[in-house]
């Protein structure tokens, strides 16, 4: 206990291990003698607000004494109960007299009896004011005070009983009056007050001012109210720039910076001063360097203008170009705070450029916005730096674009660049007009059509908004499949549907959601911000969002009821498919009632039919969709937003014009909510589709009346869910916050938290950033793009193509020389003159994989072509030959120019991927998991290709795994065979895997009973034991029978007669053997024969794609026993997993745990289409396995990750933590950021974890005139 | 007189072979009488109408300038004689595309090219793809026969 470096948690389990040693001495027959005084002690228990000393089995002479003293009592009933309270004081003197050595050994810092209160503190009034109500008439006071009142009366109160010896027992009733009170003073929440004392309003205690969200701790000290705020509704304005926020003109006049007046500013600020704070431009006050300040709300503005000197300090009124944060709250990523410039302008709303929308998650239905102006200089570049809008265009979740364009925008690109939209020179040129502001130069392209007439194409104006004039080097090269792609042809596509940007001209394809739009690694912007940085891509941006919005306002883009309108042919279509699929139902239906219904695997007959008919149902709905956008003309509003991506899905144009669908609840079709039907309007046990939810009518032609309840029921739960769901992922976001937030990569490549303790060697493995991973599995560098970047901006001209030989050459070379040098400069020098053996292996390993992925890669892009074949074996003339060659060389050679800059900018770009040393790593991760979880549904979803099995998906999921539940919903072992293409191997293993019962293969158990004795055949069914492949007979019967617990059976009792029948033959009373006889029949039903008792049941499951393949049979296990499934023969070992993490952990190991986080959480995300960085979930996984068991991210888990008392009191149980502390004497060093932040200084995260240390040599003056030439 | 990169006798077997998608612009396809090339080639029909059975002379060029110079990459309007004046549909594009197809031993050689996203598909023998280059700017000059 003395050891200063043990920490405060072993501690603490050194002192459990003493009370209970202490609790055992006392709780025994023994008696626990005090070793100084020889008392003894009795058993010790804490009753409400009281401690009970209960000495009833100690036998001494106290017991008589006390018996002998009540004899002469009156109403002495013999025997009394003896166990009494112990008093405060009595309590003081028994701690007071304790040793010191045996305080430490409890873990106390000071002396013990310090913990009763024997003084109260009196707070200052600052800290209870008293509020004056009626102009000061009367005056309402804090609770503080009011329970002090209490206090004092009480205390007078109980100083009159005691003088008074007559009423010495009623003193004793007011003593515990005030101990109650005291009690409520620090804790008004305390359990065990009297009911005559509890108030109708509890007073708030001390504790109460601390804790909870508008406490202290979370409330005042790790978030404070902030000036320089400002919050009003936020609209749309194409016409800015992406970093630009409009501010009203109301609201530039109240916010101010303070400007300090230099040689370049004083003429404005002189003006601003003069306007005074109502007129805008103006000022507010006037700072002079001594501190005084000046208002210049009255005193006169234009004296004050004139004085202003140097130096002084102006607080202007914001200006075009001021820098300011922008907030739109549930602040759920970094993206949703950032840094804009203002723009101060007329009316009265925050307006900004709609391709922002997406980080803040902000649309223009009423939302508010909150704005802050930083007040320093410093404050200001640090914002623009870390926080702008250009900084921040990718999300550092996975690297994908979140600035992007959106809605009207995508749809006036997508209809701008159809293929047949020509436009003349008129058209054309004030289209080019549109895209700036009339300040750069455009250079006007060569039309597509020069006769009969001169026509431009959309595209073409797509590639003057790319590159407008020919001196910008902007070339943007790109393939991207868009969604009508119709998967074959690339360019020829026939819907146009394959994007191709070559040399920053449109050659082919519509532009939609998948080029422009967010989410998407290969999009126009990603590739703009990759290759050209962030301005190229925001100018784009800019061009893009002004042309699109003067465009389509001038084309004019709208919705009617036209648009909905289903045709002659549609309605034919739909209603000979529903009629179809509706007997369909009926035939499932009728075969399920004659029992004909052949069932799927895994599932019962209700299960099977309910599967059948919602896979018809779903059909319908599919089928009718795709005839709805067939039917639809290209100038149907909603299909071009579908078409585009920039609104709505063919299920939401389907629903409008043809079929609305399958109404779900809860995952199933409606529920019953009468007796057998769901609406009385429905037979009893119904099961077609109309009376279970299926909706046959569309938006247009209006829902019947049940249909319309079917409706709202889906409506509602949706409704309920999202309800649910944003309390359930604040509250998993907050302890994610909480757990990674001090997380930060350290300048040696380790990820460690802010006591220095190393939770990752290299974060994620390589040390990359994965906001700015190009390639979508998470991958560095997207090396098929970057290839044909360099093939396409480095034209081959009069350069011949390298041979294999060379390439490999080149290559080799190249990638020795830079990546290999490159990597060892600083640390490999620095360890080899200093001969350690501090390598940096993770580094160097992972620049040595990046390398040979990319030798694997230009491997496969060697010339290899069948012209080149042609051309080795044919004999050719010499003319031929150089044609063929040239051709070759065109299709598919690489020169040695175009190999040298893509291997240069493969190997530079991956050095300048690496994470920045001091990035908030944990903060961002926390971040990354906690917002998707936002988006995700609360429904658990059908497991792939087994019906009826439920897999927990969602948030329920990612809280089971980040809590590390040691229960969880859904526990599911995937066992892999030896053999895994045979169906009765397969069967066999299932049958031993699988629990079953006496009951399930016996044909018959039958109690016979004679006068003495009694007994039970069981009779075996060995034809469907052999159909279940199970190896089963009445001797091993035998043995799981003595082998479960609670038969008490003997082995003499159970008989075998032969293998198919055994005997169990009870012996007992004669009054009683009735009675057993049936006990032990219900149990002997229940007898496992065979398998895991844990195990709820195994179904097979075929993993092959295809189904004439080789089968790749896989058992799916539901329920726990990982350890007895891998032991189970013809199950391979070394492939089962299960999803349960804190059974891997006990049966594979702390790795294994952190790589089922990983790939648990991974899953999760996946199946709702998200799509996170695997370094995030690495970094968790790591935080939560690091101290060498598996810690969940709940309270418990993060009281063993986290040192500091305040971090943990800022988190959950506030007071018990600051009690805890103070018993224990605690020290808070004040490393991580929630200390930090309730300190109120800098954290050592990010751009604080630096401190310059400055040996600044002494200034030595020059004394006499200076030289004129140095 | 201009040195052209191709020039053919077209017949057009098929207008939009993968059903009509756009109003104004249909794609033909079209075989070669002298080459036996194969063309898909994106045009107005608005202003240009195309029938199948059509027969059209196709001359792919990498300047209209009637003495040869090669193309400026500015784009000069005026009534200065050109190539252009002896065709009725003239169409200005970029070459992007060269591959390679092998079908039962037979290579050909792919050229595509996009007049300002109206696409031309030649498929042909290698040799002719010999004369083109990556990048390289074309008009496309068609005329009825």
């Amino acid at each position: 206990m003395r050891n200063p470096k043990l920490e405060p948690l072993r501690k603490n389990e050194i002192l459990k291990k003493v009370v209970k040693r202490c609790n055992a001495l006392v709780g025994s027959k023994k008696a626990a003698k005090c070793s100084r005084c020889g008392y003894i002690n009795g058993m010790v228990k804490k009753g409400p607000l009281k401690i009970q000393h209960d000495r009833a089995k100690i036998v001494d002479t106290y017991l008589d004494e006390c018996q002998s003293a009540l004899s002469h009592t009156k109403d002495f009933r013999g025997n009394v109960n003896f166990s009494s309270t112990l008093d405060p004081k009595s309590v003081y003197r028994l701690l007071r007299n304790m040793l010191d050595e045996d305080c430490e050994l409890l873990y106390l810092n000071d002396r013990p009896e310090k913990l009763l209160v024997t003084n109260i503190l009196v707070p200052p009034n600052a800290i209870r004011p008293s509020v004056f109500v009626d102009g000061g008439t009367q005056s309402n006071e804090n609770d503080t005070t009011e329970r002090l009142k209490r206090i004092i009366q009480l205390n007078a109160h109980l100083r009159g009983d005691m003088l008074d010896p007559n009423l010495y027992s009623k003193s004793l009733t007011s003593w515990d009056d005030l101990q109650v009170e005291v009690a409520q003073y620090i804790n008004s929440d305390v359990r065990g007050v009297p009911l005559h004392m509890t108030a109708a309003r509890p007073l708030s205690g001390f504790v109460q001012r601390l804790k909870g969200k508008q406490g202290r701790f979370r409330g005042n000290l790790s978030g404070k109210r902030v000036e320089y705020t400002g919050r009003t509704v936020i609209s749309p304005d194409p016409n800015l720039k992406i970093a630009e926020v409009a501010i009203p003109i109301l609201m530039a006049r109240i916010l101010t910076y303070p400007e300090r007046v230099s040689y370049h500013n004083i003429e404005k600020l002189r003006q601003c001063v003069r306007n005074g704070p109502n007129k805008y431009p103006g000022a507010k006050f006037i700072r002079h360097p001594d501190g005084t300040e000046i208002s210049l709300m009255f005193s006169s503005r234009k004296r004050h203008a004139d004085e202003l000197k140097y130096g002084y300090i102006v607080d202007r009124h914001l200006e075009n170009g001021d820098i300011v944060l922008f907030n739109r709250q549930p602040s759920l990523h970094r993206m949703s705070i950032m840094c804009h410039r203002a723009r101060i302008m007329p009316w009265r709303t925050l307006r900004f450029n709609e391709s922002v929308c997406n980080p803040y998650n902000a649309d223009f239905d009423g939302d508010e916005m909150n704005m802050h102006v930083p007040q320093t200089e410093e404050a200001r570049t640090e914002a623009l730096m870390l926080m702008g809008v250009q900084n921040n265009l990718c999300t550092p979740k996975n690297g994908e674009i979140l600035v992007a364009s959106t809605q009207d925008f995508l749809t006036s690109s997508f209809l701008i660049t159809r293929k047949d939209t020509f436009y003349d020179r008129s058209a054309f040129s004030l289209m080019c007009s549109y895209m700036g502001d009339a300040m750069d130069p455009i250079d006007l392209p060569t039309p597509a059509l020069i006769k009969p007439v001169e026509l431009w194409t959309g595209k073409q104006l797509f590639s003057v908004l790319l590159r407008p004039y020919a001196k910008m080097k902007v070339y943007v090269n790109l393939t991207v499949a868009e969604k009508s792609y119709c998967k074959s042809k690339e360019t020829m596509c026939p819907k146009d549907g394959f994007v191709y940007i070559r040399n920053s001209e449109l050659i082919s394809g519509q532009l939609g959601k998948a080029t422009l739009g967010n989410g998407n690694k290969d999009g126009l912007y990603s590739i703009l911000l990759r290759d050209y940085k962030a301005h190229a891509a925001s100018a784009c941006m800019n061009r893009l969002a002004k042309l699109s919005a003067r465009w389509i306002g001038n084309h004019g883009f709208s919705i009617g009821i036209n648009d909905v309108q289903p045709g002659g042919a549609l309605n034919k279509e739909k209603k000979v498919l529903i009629d179809k699929e509706y007997g369909q139902c009926t035939n499932y239906i009728e075969s399920y009632k004659s029992g004909s219904l052949e069932l799927l695997p895994g599932c019962d007959r209700a299960e099977t039919l309910e599967a059948k008919i919602s896979g018809t149902l779903n059909n319908i709905r599919e089928r009718t969709a795709n005839v709805c956008m067939i039917n639809l003309n290209w100038r149907n509003s909603p299909l071009i937003m579908s078409q585009c991506g920039s609104k709505g899905s063919p299920i939401n144009i389907c629903q409008m014009i043809a079929c609305v669908g399958q109404q779900i609840v809860g995952g199933r079709r409606a529920p019953n909510g009468f007796i057998d039907r769901t609406l009385p309007h429905f037979d009893r046990g119904a099961k077609d589709p109309d009376a279970k939810g299926f909706v046959q009518n569309s938006f247009y032609t209006g829902l019947s009346a049940t249909e319309f309840f079917f409706h709202t029921m889906g409506g509602r739960e949706g409704l309920v869910d999202t309800a649910v769901k944003t309390a359930d992922t604040g509250y998993m976001s907050r302890r994610l916050m909480k757990a990674l937030e001090d997380l930060a990569v350290y300048y040696d490549n380790t990820v460690r938290n802010a006591s220095g303790c190393i939770v990752q060697f290299t974060y994620g493995g390589d040390g990359m950033d994965p906001a700015q991973m190009e390639e979508k599995s998470g991958l560095p560098l997207n090396f098929e793009r970057l290839f044909m970047k360099a093939k396409a901006t480095c034209p081959s001209i009069e350069q011949r193509s390298l041979t294999v030989e060379e390439i490999k050459k080149i290559v080799d070379e190249i990638i020795e020389e830079k990546l290999t040098r490159c990597n060892t400069t600083p640390e490999r020098r620095y360890s080899k003159a200093f001969a350690s053996s501090s390598d940096t292996p993770s580094n160097e390993e992972s620049s040595n994989a990046f390398g040979e992925s990319l030798k694997k890669f230009i491997k496969k892009k060697y010339p290899s072509s069948s012209l080149m074949a042609k051309l080795n074996e044919g004999e050719h003339s010499g003319e031929d030959r150089d044609a063929l060659e040239k051709v070759t060389s065109n299709v598919c050679g690489i020169s040695k120019q175009q190999l040298m800059v893509f291997l240069e900018t493969c190997i530079s770009r991956y050095h300048s991927k690496k994470i920045e040393a001091g990035t908030a790593i944990g903060a961002i991760g926390a971040q990354s998991i906690g917002e998707p979880g936002t988006q995700m549904t609360l429904k658990t979803f059908h497991f792939a290709g087994v019906a009826s099995m439920n897999v927990t998906l969602g948030v329920p999921r990612i809280k089971e795994i980040i809590n590390a539940a040691k229960r969880i919903n859904t526990p599911i072992i995937t066992a892999v065979l030896e053999c895994n293409n045979n169906d009765i191997i397969a069967k066999i293993v299932k049958g031993r895997i699988e629990s079953t019962l006496l009951e399930q293969v016996a044909k018959s158990i039958k109690t016979s009973q004679a006068s003495r004795s009694a007994s039970i055949v069981i009779t075996l069914d060995m034809k469907r034991i052999q159909g279940a492949q199970l190896s089963v007979d009445a001797y091993t019967v035998k043995e799981s029978i003595l082998q479960t617990p609670k038969m008490k059976l003997k082995e003499q009792q159970v008989k075998v007669l032969n293998p198919r029948k055994l005997v169990v033959v009870l012996q007992a009373d004669r009054s009683k053997l009735h009675f057993e006889l049936h006990g032990l029949k219900s149990k002997l039903c229940k007898v496992v024969v065979k398998g895991i008792n844990s195990v709820e049941r195994v179904i097979i499951v075929n993993r092959a794609n295809d189904p004439s393949q080789n089968k790749e049979l896989e058992l799916v296990v539901e329920g726990t026993g990982l350890l007895s499934v891998m032991g189970i023969e013809g199950v391979d070992g070394c492939k089962t997993t299960s999803n349960h993490v804190m059974e891997v952990q006990q049966t594979l190991g702390i790795e294994a745990a952190r790589m089922t986080i990983i790939a648990e959480i991974q899953f999760t995300m996946s199946k709702h289409g998200m799509n996170i960085d695997i370094r995030h979930m690495m970094l968790l996984a790591d935080l939560m396995t690091f101290k060498g068991e598996v810690l969940g991210i709940t309270r418990h888990g993060v009281q063993k990750m986290k040192d500091s008392v305040l971090m943990l009191a800022s988190f959950e149980k506030t007071a018990d933590h600051l009690f805890n502390a103070s018993v224990n004497g605690r020290v808070d060093k004040i490393e991580g950021v929630s200390e930090c932040i309730i300190m109120g200084i800098p954290m050592q995260i990010g751009t604080g974890m630096l401190k310059i240390r400055q040996s600044v040599q002494p200034v030595e003056l020059p004394y006499g005139s200076d030289p004129i030439i140095c | 007189m201009v040195e052209t990169l191709f020039e053919d006798i077209f017949r057009v077997d098929a207008v939009d072979p993968d059903g009509k998608k756009f109003d104004r612009v249909s794609r033909i396809a079209a075989r070669s009488e002298q080459f036996d090339m194969l063309m898909h080639l994106d045009i107005n029909t608005e202003i240009y109408p195309m029938r199948v059975g059509e027969k059209f002379m196709m001359v792919l060029a990498s300047t209209l300038n009637l003495d040869g110079t090669p193309d400026s990459g500015y784009y000069t309007p005026g009534n200065r004689k050109s190539l252009a004046d002896k065709f009725d549909y003239v169409m200005q594009g970029k070459l992007y595309r060269i591959s390679e197809e092998t079908r039962e031993k037979q290579v050909k050689a792919d050229i595509y090219v996009s007049f300002g996203g109206l696409l031309m598909m030649l498929k042909g023998d290698p040799s002719i793809a010999a004369r083109f280059e990556l990048d390289q700017k074309l008009f496309i000059l068609i005329r009825k026969v």
